[in-house]
């Protein structure tokens, strides 16, 4: 055999297993097709990141009349934004090859087929591995009737190149990576609207949590379609004519650009999975707690095993493969939070209040408007939220949800006392720092026990 | 909650590395939450003599 581990695919998923199976003494190599560090650090996560700093430094800049300071209107050179955008991609994605190279993690680049359980063939080279670690990945659905051409109709990919600001931006699909972008575009100057199938914004969220986003979202004149469907476009010379449908009625909206982001799609075939006897259900490939597919050798990780589609989902699933491979009992057993990078943010771990109530439990509901923050106020900052569930008997927290400044950095503490076992009353004897936007966890904790200081007490259930 | 018993990760992880059952250990934390010394324990009491 020439490698003790082989991954395919190099997003965070790939390079975490890699690395981890190095650090363990492990003769290992990663092929890669396309680009070292996956769909994350190139075309996903960082770039976005990137352009929505961008936007909220825009959207301070006219914030700051309000408190005296004028910065004049804000000039957008849209390719030194490109360029340093793609300067903090590079910057990245090299060092996660000098990662690997300093993990001795030898990298293959060429498109990884299986030939026989354990052969890969890249290009005309065959490899061999006594393990399999397959990190291949997703990518976007497409839909019928909406075609990507790179230009007018793009997917997250072909959104993230701003060489122009549209005047008037649709984004299909009201989740993380279309609300991203509408809040980007519509930072830059463009005339927003989002098409929702459901009947609210990110449907995988806590509903109050939803609502407040947008609400916020609306405040700001961004458009929001729920129960919307998008059914056909024509392209004219003054845009592009979209026929929505909803409640039974058309209506027609004229737009010049168009983002799809109505979901990804799992990268489980076509690598010859199934013809070495790997179970692929639609496109993903199931594994147990150890990332084992059925063929016990074949390994599994990230965005191609199952949702939710998320860089340290496929991280921890990397790291626990890895382990499992090396020999060691590993398996994955952590929550997942969530976090959608808008401003606000909106952050997630745990169960919304349906799930909880749905798996059986009494629940404690506490709510801590960030309007009652002092924090948030000295920053300028008057909406957002912090919802706990808790379990009514044992007062265990089950979910925290939270719209608001810094979401994303909040929800490490909620992750934590869930991993811990903490309970509600745990989280209010908790001191925390004044003024901090984190106190609204410890407030919404007392509120579900009517014990809230700077808001009135309503108990809800 | 969960589907899984009241644990700290590194309790979880401990009874992996020494192949006990969660569900066989006895918590001393708040609602039977297990704690890294109820697994090590738990492992001594049904370690062969
Ligand atoms: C616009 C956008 C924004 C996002 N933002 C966030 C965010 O903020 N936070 C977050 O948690 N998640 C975010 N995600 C999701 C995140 O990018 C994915 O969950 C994550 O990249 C999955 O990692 P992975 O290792 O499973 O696969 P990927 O990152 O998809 O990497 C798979 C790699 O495998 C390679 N590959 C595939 N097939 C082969 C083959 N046969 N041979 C060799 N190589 C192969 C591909 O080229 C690719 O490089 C975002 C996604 C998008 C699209």
């Amino acid at each position: 055999m020439d490698y003790e581990v082989l991954v395919i695919g190099s997003g965070p998923g790939g390079y975490h297993a890699a690395i981890r199976a190095a650090q363990l003494g492990k003769k290992t190599a990663c092929v890669e097709q396309e680009y070292v560090g996956g769909v994350c650090l190139n075309v996903g996560c960082i770039p976005t990141k990137a352009l929505l700093h961008v936007a909220e430094d825009l959207r301070e800049a006219k914030h700051a009349k309000s408190y005296g300071i004028d910065f004049g209107e804000p000039k957008v050179d849209l390719k030194k934004l490109e360029a340093w955008k793609s300067g903090v991609v590079q910057k990245l994605t090299g060092g996660v090859r000098s990662l690997l190279k300093g993990n001795k993690v030898d990298l293959i680049e060429g498109r990884a087929t299986l030939k026989d359980p354990h052969t890969v063939q890249v290009g005309d080279r065959s490899v061999t591995a006594e393990k399999i670690i397959v990190a291949t990945g997703s990518e976007p659905i497409e839909i019928p009737g909406f075609e990507t051409d790179g230009e007018r109709i793009v997917n997250s990919t072909g959104a993230l190149l701003v060489s122009e600001v549209p005047k008037r931006f649709l984004a299909i699909g009201g989740s993380a990576i279309g609300l991203e972008f509408s809040d980007i575009y519509h930072a830059l100057g463009s005339d927003v609207t989002v098409v929702e199938l459901m009947d609210e914004i990110v449907p995988t969220a806590d509903r109050d949590a939803a609502k407040e986003l947008r609400k916020s979202f609306e405040k700001r004149g961004i458009k929001i379609l729920t129960s919307t469907k998008a059914l056909n476009q024509k392209k004219t010379a003054d845009g592009i004519e979209v026929t929505l449908e909803r409640g039974g009625e058309r209506e027609t909206l004229v737009v010049d650009k168009i983002l799809v982001a109505v979901g990804r799609k799992p990268r489980g075939t076509g690598l010859g999975l199934e013809e070495v006897g790997v179970t692929v259900e639609r496109g993903f490939v199931p594994t147990n707690a150890h990332m084992q597919t059925n063929v016990p050798h074949i390994y599994a990780i990230g965005d191609v095993t199952k949702p939710p589609l998320l860089a340290h989902k496929a991280m921890k699933e990397g790291i626990v493969a890895a382990e499992h491979a090396a020999g060691k009992p590993a398996a994955y057993d952590t929550i997942v939070p969530a976090v959608v990078y808008t401003s606000p943010e909106l952050a997630s771990v745990g169960m919304t209040e349906q799930e909880a109530k749905d798996a059986g439990h009494k629940v404690r509901v506490g709510v801590f408007p960030l309007a009652a923050s002092g924090r948030a106020m000295t920053l300028g900052v008057s909406e957002g939220l912090v919802k706990v569930i808790g379990d009514e008997e044992t007062d265990l927290l089950l979910g925290f949800h939270m719209v608001g400044p810094a979401a994303g950095d909040m929800v490490a503490e909620a992750a934590l006392a869930i991993e811990m076992g903490a309970t509600l009353e745990d989280i209010s004897l908790t001191q925390h720092a004044h003024p901090t936007i984190a106190e609204s966890f410890m407030e919404a904790a007392e509120a579900a026990h009517g014990m809230a200081i700077h808001v009135a007490n309503k108990r809800r259930r | 909650p969960y589907g899984r018993p009241l644990a700290v990760p590194a309790a979880r992880k401990l009874a992996r590395e020494l192949g006990l059952e969660l569900t066989a250990v006895a918590g001393s934390g708040p609602h039977g939450r297990i704690r890294v010394e109820d697994v090590r324990r738990a492992a001594e009491a049904s370690a062969p003599a």
